[in-house]
């Protein structure tokens, strides 16, 4: 079996910069974190940064919102802080959209006029998004290390390899919630940049609708839409968030609308 | 799996409103080529993306080999060796790693030999292939198109325009490559091209297909045999039009006191009998021009 390999080794290729380029982006965040986290530290400033945590932030998530003003918080908060979270899930995006830009660009004539698969295609997209995610996770928490290394101090409270292990499957779900999102609309789009930009913009939003219901009573009814709702990451920092349950409601989502992807791109015309 | 290299029966493929092609009935026979012709719209890509299984008919069903395209898609794919009419590459890619990727992708395996004689043929040199898509011209692009469509030696060739943007001499290298693959007469090739002289040059039959349906099938003989050919006749003299009889397949197209000119179709025998006692003074058949023959289907477009 030499297709799925070869579909892959190409995309990947393709792709390296994107790739190489955002992991870097994403684990070199994580040492600049710590290192502005073991300076705050070691000057003690934490303890003068509770009064900066938004009133809107205090109210709505009580107490947890104290954690982001100490060095275990500011430290995890490299994990889900917007830009993260967001290109993390972009990434995922990229990968998975690659099918609509091959049949933009006629590529997929190439490809399917031969005897390969239409799923295999897709699973070949898939792959590399969840590669891609993985990679992203792993270089995220080699960065906090490399970070804590370098800053750190044994003193300090760094959060632990399972709250960090949490942190990151959460997170993982989330941008495979948005990738599995974006397959299903790029397998019947035939622009690329409508499948991109739909798909990333629905992420942004996302984020936005959860990180607004905090102080927006109008959001929180529709806060559960959000695949970000489901990553409550001052409370796996507090050690009181369910161990299981939003995990599996991210990978099912994100299942399902894989689902629909392969479906989709299954039945549509070229 | 009977005699037919491709056999499409009433195939329709609608776009919304729009028709793609309706209710197209033909066939090409093993080992033939055979040129599928039509204006720009009339339905020629539309039929190569339903026998690549790329588009998925309303009705009707198109066969390779005798293998459904859309039911055993995957054997039937294995069966054919496409060149689209815009060849799409990775521009990052080299000309070699391009034909390697696809090669992988192909499931059939390719002669190191058999792939060098078609390098050489279409004067694809060692420069060119290490060379990035992205710096080649669309000559070359396009040579390297036909390549990896012949390259995996498939049965069934689906060519889409495959001269558009050659040079003459590759252009006349191609048609040789085509005698070559149509004298081994294990290749069936299925055209689809602008270029008449190529098509009459080198296609055993031809299709017209207008507004998705076809409109006329047959050898260039045939075509010949039964296309309107414009007769002029010269008279020494002013002749009364009344006196031409009433002929089966005959038209006349315009007159003068002694000049008529008639559109023929079928035998001119009958035309020759019915002007014998007339002062003749010339009589001229412009030969069957295939051009001339399309444009009559292409100007009702």
């Amino acid at each position: 079996m030499t297709l799925l390999p070869a579909l892959m080794q190409r995309s990947a290729t393709q792709a390296r910069f994107v790739l190489l380029g955002s992991l870097g982006l994403l684990a070199g965040l994580q040492v600049v974190i710590v290192g502005q986290a073991s300076a705050l530290e070691e000057t003690h400033g934490f303890s003068r940064m509770t009064e900066l945590v938004p009133a809107f932030l205090q109210r709505g998530l009580g107490n947890k919102s104290l954690l982001l003003v100490t060095f275990k918080g500011t430290v995890a908060f490299g994990y889900f802080h917007p830009v993260v979270a967001t290109l993390v899930a972009v990434l995922a995006i990229y990968f998975v959209t690659e099918i609509a830009h091959e049949v933009e660009s006629g590529l997929v004539d190439v490809m399917l006029a031969r005897s390969v698969p239409r799923r295999v295609v897709v699973t070949r997209s898939v792959l590399l998004a969840t590669g891609a995610v993985a990679a992203a996770m792993l270089l995220m928490a080699a960065g906090t290390r490399l970070g804590l290394r370098l800053f750190g101090s044994p003193e300090f409270d760094a959060p632990s390899a399972g709250v960090t292990a949490r942190l990151l499957l959460h997170l993982a779900g989330v941008a495979l919630c948005f990738a599995g999102f974006g397959l299903a609309v790029a397998a019947g789009a035939r622009r690329w940049s409508t499948a991109f930009t739909t798909a990333a913009l629905t992420a942004v939003l996302m984020y936005l609708v959860d990180f607004l219901a905090i102080g927006w009573p109008l959001l929180r009814p529709i806060a559960w839409l959000s695949p970000f709702h489901y990553y409550p990451a001052l409370s796996i920092l507090a050690g009181d968030a369910p161990e299981w349950r939003n995990l599996i409601v991210l990978l099912s989502a994100a299942a399902g609308f894989g689902a629909l992807g392969y479906w989709r791109f299954s039945r549509r015309d070229l | 799996m009977g005699d037919c290299a491709i056999q499409a029966e009433g195939l329709t493929k609608y776009f919304g409103d729009v028709i793609g092609v309706e209710e197209l009935s033909f066939e090409v026979a093993r080992g033939e080529t055979y040129g599928f012709l039509g204006a720009n719209g009339a339905g020629k890509t539309t039929t190569i993306r339903l026998l690549l299984d790329l588009l998925r008919p309303t009705r009707g069903r198109v066969t390779v080999q005798g293998l459904d395209c859309q039911r055993q898609s995957l054997e039937a794919r294995r069966q054919i060796g496409y060149l689209p009419g815009d060849f799409p590459v990775y521009p990052d890619l080299t000309a070699a790693g391009y034909l390697d990727y696809l090669a992988r992708l192909d499931g059939r395996s390719v002669s190191r030999s058999y792939l060098d004689e078609l390098l050489a043929r279409f004067d694809v040199s060692a420069i060119d292939l290490r060379r990035r898509l992205r710096d080649q011209s669309h000559g070359m692009k396009q040579k390297i198109g036909i390549v990896q469509a012949l390259m995996g030696r498939a049965p069934v060739l689906v060519l889409d325009e495959p001269t558009a943007g050659l040079d003459p001499l590759m252009a006349q290298a191609f048609r040789e490559m085509l005698d070559i693959l149509r004298h081994r007469g294990d290749t069936t090739v299925f055209l689809s091209s602008h270029v008449l002289t190529e098509v009459e040059a080198t296609c055993d039959r031809i299709g017209v297909i207008r507004g998705g349906r076809m409109v006329a099938t047959g050898t260039i003989e045939d075509l010949k045999r039964n296309a309107a050919r414009r007769v002029t006749i010269d008279f020494r003299e002013p002749v009364d039009i009344g006196t031409l009889p009433a002929l089966s397949g005959v038209e006349l197209t315009h007159h003068t006191g002694r000049q008529w000119i008639l559109s023929v179709r079928g035998p001119l025998g009958p035309v020759i009998q019915a002007l014998a006692g007339h002062p003749v003074h010339d009589l001229s058949v412009q030969p069957f021009k295939l051009e001339n023959y399309l444009a009559s289907y292409y100007a009702e477009d």
